[in-house]
């Protein structure tokens, strides 16, 4: 789950000072977090010229910024700069689609744990390729040990918190904890063999399954 | 449209799974049925193949079940408790990581196995995991939390350079063919083209150094947290729209001019349609019955002025939005009021019946949109322990019931006190939203601390103010499917309805006008008002809306009610009716986008709806034309507050397919 937050004023506003502007702001996830009220008050604040701006939820639907950009095609023209706030998916397709504009955009984007699933959740999912929660009592070590580690844990945490940030629970705690409950601590006798980095790192392109 | 498959997972190889389950039996295996695709039908086939590579071996698999959205842990979890999984041995789960992690720690008792590899679907030829927006598109984004796009050109470097490079290519391009894999286009090459075309070029002048320390997990940490709290509060679902209540919120009520004509429409209840007691020409006065409730379930309509009738006939009906019958009357300006309107001096001591009595003859009826007969609602056949009077107004811009509860506090106890008496209720809660905080300190001052009522403060979101949801919130009552609050020992009234109680059995006056905020944009004079029911609404555009703007109805859409549940308005022609609750005036949408997409079964339905449904099945069963298969999925409970429809990602009108289907559900239950 994608999330933004604005970029720092001193990083936009050397970029776009006394330049005619067109403004997309993308209304696509604010059910789940956009932060509305300071895109509002960042926009309110700019001293340049503004000569249109779209509203739109799911910028990052390439269809939908199609119609809009139709839509404000003479106010585009007139701008010399797009200024975009959106997820990086959104400022792509909109510099995809109007590609001899200068579109800047505002966010800087982050993603939220259980991004790939719709409820934020406590857990994460890296999408290795080969699933090891068999292994480990459903927790799994690759999203959540910052070391990766998937035989054991390192050493080094303290009273079941990482050693790498003390707000986190060490996974690899959580693990032994799990398999106590369920009476298979046998399984971590089994080594698990090396991570295939091949299966998980070099993806093929996407598969275009609706041409 | 070339959408991406973006399948999170993909079966495990068959020997890998033969030998997780060799010395495996009774496993009960829950799939999910996937998200981010193009949802044309229910059923997946990673369960047959899971099938074939086992030999159907039914000692083995003991039970299935398919669960949309398994990582939605809400949803799932009172799915997958109601299963009966007491015998199987084990639990194997095809899904992505985030589903089997969930069913793990929900059943933590129980070895749970995965039986699917999460993929990647991620970086167009590269490292990094990149992740998508709610559409499926191809472009990614890797959530580093330090946009790199303004620099090379609106393409990321990082999701897009095999390298992850930084700070122009590596140099090892050829043809504009990556080297780590020459079925990928160089990234550089695509960000020094697109630069050119824009005029501009890329310079070292600032060098990049990706922090990789970013986002820091403290941040991500705090972030879901603080999504998990927005998300799970109050209620499951809803949606936090822009209040834009400001602008009426510290307007006084005013009474709004009287109109020269009144159009009265004879059915402003659920319920059968009242009939005419008047005839042409026969002069009326304010107060004066014109319609006689048909049967129980029914109301009567009273007159809001005095004059002539000098027309039944029909028009649109604002609610319906097709013909119906209204009575036309002409305003004589006399003011005169009907002599039977006296208040009821010693209504403290009148029975129960004489009360509801009171109620019926007055028109009293739901005035928070639904319009319900209030004598009706008052009769329950179950006994009623708890009376809830809700002032939510959760709708953006509506601040009617906040109004009322403002500047008539003593009188909406005194009406509670008469329900109270009528219902037997032991207990009430008065449930107002946190953003009415001069509603709530003024209800706190005139709240008789000894009685047993109580205010209750509670988060912003809509749809609070929707009956079941807020029993659930308050009392944390389930009503049961196709159920109503009284069979949880409950009313729901609104603010306004009690105010009206009060009005009828204290000072005798029928329902003949209520108070309706006007917002919206480009308005002279937003406010509340006041308003005698059957007041044109050109009269009210005449009024409140600034003419500087021009073309109405081209331009500006109107509502009856709130802009999310409001109902549009064809004609002005239609009059205020006693379920108005405000009249809101938007700019029509620039774009109005021109066609309906694909559902890419995104869960943003199933993540909003507060009633706990699928309306992405509405959508699928509808478009196909076989609207039986969605009583399954309890189309009957949705309340239609079109927070799906708000949210569809691909614009999907869900509340015109959920309607079709309520139809089709009813009428075969009649039959």
């Amino acid at each position: 789950m994608l999330v933004v937050q604005i970029k720092p004023e001193e990083e936009i506003l050397p970029k776009i000072s006394s330049k005619r502007l067109f403004i997309f702001e993308c209304l696509g996830c604010q059910e789940i977090y956009f932060p509305a009220e300071d895109v509002e008050k960042f926009i309110d604040n700019l001293k340049e010229e503004i000569v249109g701006k779209a509203s739109l939820d799911y910028l990052c639907n390439r269809e939908f910024v199609k119609e809009y950009i139709e839509r404000y095609s003479k106010q585009i023209k007139k701008a010399q700069i797009l200024l975009v706030f959106s997820c990086g998916v959104g400022v792509q397709i909109v510099s995809s689609l109007l590609e001899d504009k200068i579109v800047y955009t505002c966010c800087d984007t982050l993603y939220l744990n259980g991004f790939q699933g719709l409820t934020v959740q406590e857990f994460n999912c890296d999408q290795c390729g080969e699933c090891y929660l068999n292994y480990t009592g459903g927790i799994c070590p690759i999203a959540q040990c910052p070391k990766h580690l998937l035989n054991g844990p390192c050493g080094g945490s303290q009273n079941g918190k990482c050693e790498v940030d003390p707000d986190i629970p060490c996974v690899w705690q959580q693990i032994v904890d799990r398999l106590a409950k369920l009476g298979r601590l046998d399984k971590l006798e089994e080594l698990v063999t090396p991570r295939n980095w091949s299966v998980s790192l070099i993806s093929e392109p996407p598969v275009k399954r609706f041409p | 449209m070339s959408l991406v498959d973006y399948t999170k997972f993909r079966l495990k190889p068959a020997e890998e799974i033969r030998g997780t389950f060799k010395q495996i039996n009774r496993i009960f295996i829950l799939s999910c049925a996937k998200c981010y695709k193009i949802f044309e039908e229910e059923n997946e086939e990673e369960y047959t193949h899971l099938l074939d590579i086992l030999g159907e071996d039914h000692k083995k698999i003991v039970g299935h079940a398919m669960i949309d959205f398994l990582c939605n842990n809400f949803l799932s979890e009172k799915r997958i408790l109601n299963l009966d999984l007491s015998n199987c041995a084990s639990v194997g789960v095809i899904s992505c990581g985030l589903g089997v992690q969930f069913v793990a720690k929900l059943l933590e008792g129980k070895p749970v196995y995965t039986l699917a590899d999460s993929v990647q679907q991620s970086g167009n030829s590269t490292t990094e995991i990149g992740y998508h927006g709610i559409s499926l598109e191809e472009e990614k984004c890797a959530g580093c939390s330090q946009c790199y796009l303004n620099l090379t050109g609106g393409i990321c470097p990082i999701t897009n350079c095999a390298k992850g490079l930084l700070n122009g290519p590596c140099g090892g391009a050829t043809d504009g063919k990556c080297e780590v894999n020459s079925s990928f286009d160089c990234a550089w090459v695509k960000i020094h083209e697109r630069l050119k075309k824009r005029g501009e070029k890329f310079t070292l002048e600032s060098v990049q150094i990706r922090d990789y320390s970013r986002p820091s997990l403290k941040l991500k940490s705090d972030l879901s947290l603080q999504n998990q709290t927005l998300r799970g509060e109050g209620f499951y679902g809803g949606l936090h729209p822009l209040e834009k209540k400001g602008k009426t919120a510290d307007k006084k009520i005013e009474s709004f001019p009287e109109p020269k004509i009144a159009v009265i429409f004879l059915s402003q209840h659920a319920g059968r349609r009242a009939e005419p007691s008047v005839r042409l020409g026969d002069k009326v006065k304010v107060g004066q019955k014109i319609g006689e409730a048909d049967g129980f379930i029914s109301s009567p309509i009273h007159s809001s002025i005095s004059g002539k009738v000098i027309s039944i006939e029909e028009r649109i009906h604002p609610a319906f939005q097709r013909k119906d019958l209204a009575i036309i009357i002409e305003n004589d300006g006399g003011n005169k009021f009907d002599p039977l309107i006296q208040p009821y001096k010693d209504f403290e001591n009148l029975p129960k019946e004489t009360l509801l009595e009171i109620i019926r003859e007055r028109g009293i009826v739901g005035l928070g949109g639904a319009m319900f007969p209030t004598h009706v609602k008052l009769s329950p056949p179950k006994k009623i322990d708890t009376l809830i009077v809700n002032g939510c107004e959760c709708e953006p811009y509506l601040n009617g019931d906040n109004r009322i509860m403002i500047q008539h506090p003593k009188e909406i106890f005194v009406g509670i006190r008469i329900i109270q008496g009528i219902l037997g209720a032991e207990r009430v809660f008065v449930a107002v939203e946190d953003n009415k905080l001069e509603a709530i300190t003024t209800l706190n001052k005139f709240l008789d601390k000894s009685s047993s009522v109580e205010i209750v403060s509670l988060k912003t979101k809509y749809p609070q103010g929707a009956e079941k949801v807020l029993i659930k919130r308050i009392l944390d009552r389930e009503v049961p499917s196709k159920g109503l609050p009284l069979d949880v020992g409950v009313v729901v009234s609104n603010v306004g309805t009690v105010f009206a109680i009060y009005q009828a059995v204290v000072e005798g006056i029928p329902l003949f006008q209520r108070v309706i905020t006007v917002s919206g944009e480009n308005l002279a004079r937003p406010g509340n008002y006041w308003v005698k029911i059957g007041t044109p609404f050109k009269d009210i555009i005449e009024y409140c809306f600034d003419k500087k703007g021009g073309g109405f109805l081209e331009e500006y859409e109107l509502k009856m009610g709130g802009p999310i549940m409001g109902i549009s308005q064809t004609s002005l022609d239609s009059s205020v009716i006693k379920g108005t609750t405000g009249f809101i005036v938007l700019r029509k949408p620039p774009v109005k986008v021109s066609e309906e997409r694909d559902c890419i079964k995104c869960g943003r339905c199933v993540e909003v709806c507060p009633m706990q449904l699928y309306p992405l099945y509405y959508s699928l069963y509808g478009r196909k034309g076989e609207p039986g298969k969605a009583i399954k999925y309890n189309v009957e409970d949705c309340m239609e507050c079109r927070c799906c429809e708000s949210v569809c990602s691909s614009k999907i009108s869900l509340l015109s397919f959920i309607k079709q289907e309520k139809e089709y559900a009813c009428s075969s239950n009649k039959a």
